[in-house]
């Protein structure tokens, strides 16, 4: 057995108490190619195991949507598995003729569904129930060509785990951990959806997304009320709205829309892959070469320029909601690469990581209820937030003054040196402990490459974290997390459920 | 670098074979798919006493050992025999408060707040559970502070303190879990599903503030001495030491722990009992969460590999699987569509099928999942589909020991759960002898959809269809949890 392609620079000579200085000298031997069409290959060994791990990011979330086509990247996500010219059906010639007739009827459908939200059109909801008939028809010819989910169901039956994309506002990514001997397999597939993408059975797709987001947004308090502090923090940026999209938009948009978004949106010079594991890097890029080259390269994506103007003053959201109370504070911070985000996130970290944090000993520990506080590097100025939930008969406005009451301690009074060094051996610890999963490490490397252009950023910004000092935390936290940038959503119990109340309901009616 | 020699070498599946003779049409790529070639791969199992030593104390503490230098840290994973199935009924709560207030209330000599600091500052993690069957107590610290996190884990292993100010605090945490279980229909319709199947069973139990308020310090204090003796805990080590030194520290540590005689009794036993009926709980949501079940087989049952593929194809092994494909993929009626059978429980486990829907499609999402219960029953499964849940198993399992942590848990999780230590070299040939016709046998064995019990969380008035046809309805209304 091989070692991890990691090296630990003299990391025996220091093992002295206090500062982990050691894990600054940890390299990651990444080596990395661009193919001629500007898509970029990452790879680092690791031979612990006769596995690998691959992950494909596209600088590609909701952030490049506009409204009309909110939640495409999630929707896209879905239908990167729905196969290919050559994957995912018995004869795709056959299959064009009925994917045109598909189209066709989804246009007269939608402009059945636009006369539904406007009350000067007149209404026939008999026709819209015939429409429907008749895609349901058509839909099951359009099955019978296809074969369902090959390439999900072939990675699985050769060993993959880990199969899933994910989407979030700032990236996609495509991501599977497989056995050494499929790394050719893998090249396939993934470059085949990127050059023969097809997007069969898109409208039945679309509805699972609809289930999707009843499930995790509109069902749940918490995403719910997520959904609601993005829309107050945002009134310009396209973090306004939520991955899944508006419901609305996902009940009108077209397969051309989505085919378009993917046309321009899915360029090889926008995606990055990473391999981690038990591959050789030679031959590695040797087969991606022959896999991915075939793709054609094209212009960049349009850049995402909307922002917020500054904020003129605190913004309050209220959620009546069949939960228990919670509250969502944001504060607008800049995006990645600014150089006050280090800080902002230390000063996170010392708030709510852990059971020596502030929000623990003075909040919870005092039986209020529990807080977090989070920071993160986003593609465009995204927020600060902190989360809370009451304990008992404490209420948010409660809770909401013992966070402000921590925040402005922070503005007043220099934090521990004993705090920032905490701060920064977990840093330490956590990285070294990331460096255990093939896919873990996947994930850090392609984020930052993808966003940033350059992988060693993640690096470079986790020193940062180091250095930063108890002034950077006074000067960060009284210029961003001020009253008059903060937005608040906070739910309280509708009780509209209570059996009481739906008794009254039947009484009036 | 030291030479590992693997006495028993498996081989996975190679590809060819996967795509072997089917009867169904095949894409054009699947002509690429098979002409790749492919090296074989051989699955390298560890074996205790080769690669990982175990070691027992004259105290009856079982220690397994797994040294690997790759990162520079050192990490310990113990296992304790003890858990909620012990807990009576009227003290419902307690194994779960030992495990939190035991790691929040430190030790008889450094408060939990001190192990917090020391912890926190080395970037360390120290932490303690305690689930159905057993409790657990994990470190993990960079290898340089390997003798202080040794030190702070024995001592909180052998001293907990159960100080009554942590208690309270977890008490709090407990109540305000309880005021809040309403909130999502997800933990509404898992808790009624299991209470239904279940009973007083543990498993079964909603956890009520009645119980958890009456619990007392002295009560976590005489369950750390009832359970967590030497002769009932397992620890495995992994990571980067020497293990003659570090044994040398445990047996300096450990050896004067005094071994104790009482024996366990034996945990109560799940009544077999079907619980027929379709239980309908109202909450004014657009999304109906439904789960449909039954309980299953015991751990020991030798129908358990059987049974694994069988769930795989019925709605376990995701896209591939007949509910997830026709609920979700064809029907676009749920996001989530999956069946489980439990195959990993001491005592009867549960098979469950489960998906959330739209109001309007309550009744249609529930009638296919019933339809293709039934057709796997009546029908049985094809070859395709019976090699391709094989290889999948089979080939993944070249991820069961891919790194340390997994090897060590791996390995002394078998003794803990009297499985033989060569468990996982037969493992895979029990998936090989399985029959196409076992999978069907089983599935008329197990699976009993007369007798399922049917729960949903949603607003029946905007069901498209009553759910009658299923079995009896009974309406349950929701009522505030009692919290004072």
């Amino acid at each position: 057995m091989k070692g991890l392609s990691i090296l630990l620079l003299g990391f025996l000579l220091i093992l002295t108490t206090v500062s982990l200085a050691q894990t600054g000298q940890i390299q990651l031997d990444v080596k990395k190619k661009t193919l001629s069409n500007g898509m970029r290959i990452l790879v680092l060994e690791n031979h612990a195991a006769p596995t690998f791990s691959a992950i494909i990011r596209f600088n590609t979330g909701s952030v490049d949507e506009h409204p009309g086509i909110t939640g495409s990247s999630h929707l896209l996500e879905h239908m990167l598995f729905k196969g290919t010219k050559i994957i995912g059906t018995t004869n795709y010639e056959a299959e064009v003729p009925i994917m045109a007739k598909i189209d066709s009827l989804a246009h007269l459908l939608r402009a059945e569904q636009v006369k539904l939200l406007s009350p000067l059109n007149p209404q026939d909801s008999g026709r819209l129930k015939e429409l429907k008939q008749e895609m349901a028809n058509l839909q099951a010819t359009e099955k019978k060509y296809v074969v369902k989910d090959e390439l999900w169901d072939t990675y699985l039956k050769e060993g993959g785990t880990s199969l899933n994309a994910s989407t979030s506002n700032d990236g996609t990514q495509y991501y599977v951990s497989l056995p050494r001997n499929c790394l050719e397999l893998w090249a396939f597939f993934e470059s085949d959806r990127l050059a023969n993408l097809v997007l069969r059975e898109f409208y039945s797709e679309r509805d699972v997304v609809m289930e999707e987001r009843r499930l995790t947004t509109e069902n749940s308090p918490r995403r719910s009320l997520d959904e609601a502090l993005s829309a107050t923090v945002f009134w310009a940026s396209p973090y306004c709205w939520s991955v899944v999209g508006w419901m609305s938009d996902l009940q009108t948009v077209m397969r051309e829309d989505v085919e378009a978004y993917f046309r321009s949106h899915y360029s090889p010079a926008n995606a990055v892959a990473v391999i981690v594991g038990d591959v050789d890097a030679n031959q590695l890029f040797k087969i991606c070469d022959k896999y991915f080259s075939k793709i054609p390269s094209q212009p960049a994506p349009p850049p995402v320029v909307t922002r917020d103007a500054p904020q003129k003053g605190e913004r309050r959201t209220e959620i009546e909601y069949d939960a228990n109370p919670m509250v969502y504070v944001g504060w607008p911070i800049p995006q990645i690469g600014h150089p006050d985000l280090p800080a902002l996130e230390v000063a996170a970290n010392i708030l709510s990581d852990g059971r020596t944090s502030r929000f623990y000993k003075n909040i919870r520990e005092k039986k209020l209820g529990s807080a977090s506080a989070s920071s993160d590097e986003t593609r465009l100025p995204s927020a600060f937030t902190c989360t809370m939930t009451p304990f008992g008969q404490h209420t948010t406005a409660e809770l909401e003054e013992a966070v402000y009451a921590e925040i402005d301690r922070l503005k007043t009074e220099k934090v521990s040196e004993w705090e920032l060094e905490k701060v920064r051996n977990q840093k330490d610890a956590s990285f070294i402990r990331s460096l255990e999963s093939n896919r873990g490490l996947a994930f850090r490397i392609s984020s930052s490459e993808a966003m940033t252009g350059d992988w060693r950023n993640f690096l470079d910004y986790r020193e940062a974290l180091k250095k930063v000092t108890a002034d950077d935390i006074i000067r960060v936290v009284d210029k961003y997390l001020t009253k008059k940038n903060r937005s608040v959503a906070y739910i309280v119990k509708s009780t509209s459920n209570s059996p009481a109340k739906r008794a009254e309901k039947e009484i009036g009616r | 670098m030291k030479t590992i020699i693997f006495a028993m070498t498996l081989f996975l599946i190679s590809a060819g074979v996967a795509f072997g003779q089917t009867e169904t049409a095949k894409s054009p790529g699947s002509k690429i798919v098979e002409s790749l070639t492919k090296e074989e791969i051989s699955l390298t199992i560890p074996r205790v006493g080769v690669d990982v030593d175990r070691v027992a104390l004259d105290n009856g503490l079982v220690i397994y050992l797994y040294e690997n230098h790759k990162l520079p840290l050192f990490n310990i994973q113990t296992l304790i025999r003890c858990g909620s199935v012990y807990d009576a009924s009227e003290k419902d709560g307690l194994s779960d408060l030992v495990g939190t207030v035991m790691r929040t209330g430190g030790t008889k000599t450094i408060t939990g707040d001190s192990l917090s600091m020391l912890m926190e500052y080395i970037g360390g993690n120290l932490e303690a559970n305690i689930g159905g069957e057993k409790g657990t107590v994990s470190l993990s610290v960079l290898s340089k502070d390997a003798d202080l996190g040794l030190k702070l884990f024995v001592d909180l292993l052998r001293n907990p303190a159960f100080p009554q100010d942590k208690l309270d605090l977890a008490k709090i945490d407990i109540k305000n879990n309880i005021k809040r279980r309403n909130d999502s229909p997800g933990s509404i319709v898992n808790r009624y599903f299991y209470n239904m199947l279940y009973g007083d069973y543990p498993s079964g139990r909603v956890l009520e503030w009645a119980s958890v308020k009456n619990i007392t310090a002295q009560e976590l204090a005489d369950y750390h001495r009832r359970f967590f003796t030497p002769n009932n805990i397992m620890i495995g080590i992994y990571g980067d030491f020497s293990k003659t030194e570090i044994l040398a520290k445990l047996r300096a540590l450990l050896a004067d722990w005094p071994q104790a005689i009482t024996a366990l009794p034996a945990p109560p036993e799940v009544e077999f009992k079907y619980h027929p009926g379709v239980y309908q709980i109202r909450k004014d949501l657009n999304q109906s969460s439904i789960m449909i079940g039954q309980l299953g087989i015991k751990r020991n049952n030798p129908d358990r590999y059987a049974v694994r593929l069988l769930n795989y194809i019925l709605g376990g092994g995701s896209f591939t699987s007949r509910i997830t494909s026709r609920v979700r993929s064809d029907e676009g009626l749920a996001y989530h569509a999956s069946s489980n059978f439990n195959t990993d429980s001491r005592d009867y486990g549960v098979f469950d099928a489960e998906c959330q829907t739209k109001s309007a499609s309550t009744y249609t999402a529930t009638s296919i999942i019933m339809e293709e219960i039934n057709n796997i029953r009546n029908d049985g499964v094809t070859s395709e589909e019976f090699e391709g849940a094989r290889n999948a198993v089979i080939n993944s399992s070249v991820f069961l020991f891919d790194t340390p942590g997994k090897i060590i848990n791996r390995l002394m999780s078998l003794e803990f759960d009297g499985l033989p230590p060569d468990f996982y070299n037969d493992y895979l040939n029990e998936f090989r002898r399985i029959t196409l016709a076992d999978i069907k046998s089983v599935a008329q064995k197990y699976l009993k959809p007369n007798q399922m019990t049917f729960v949903i969380v949603g607003n029946p008035d905007a069901f498209e269809k009553p759910l009658d046809e299923f079995g009896p309805v009974t309406n349950i209304e929701l009522t505030e949890p009692v919290t004072e």
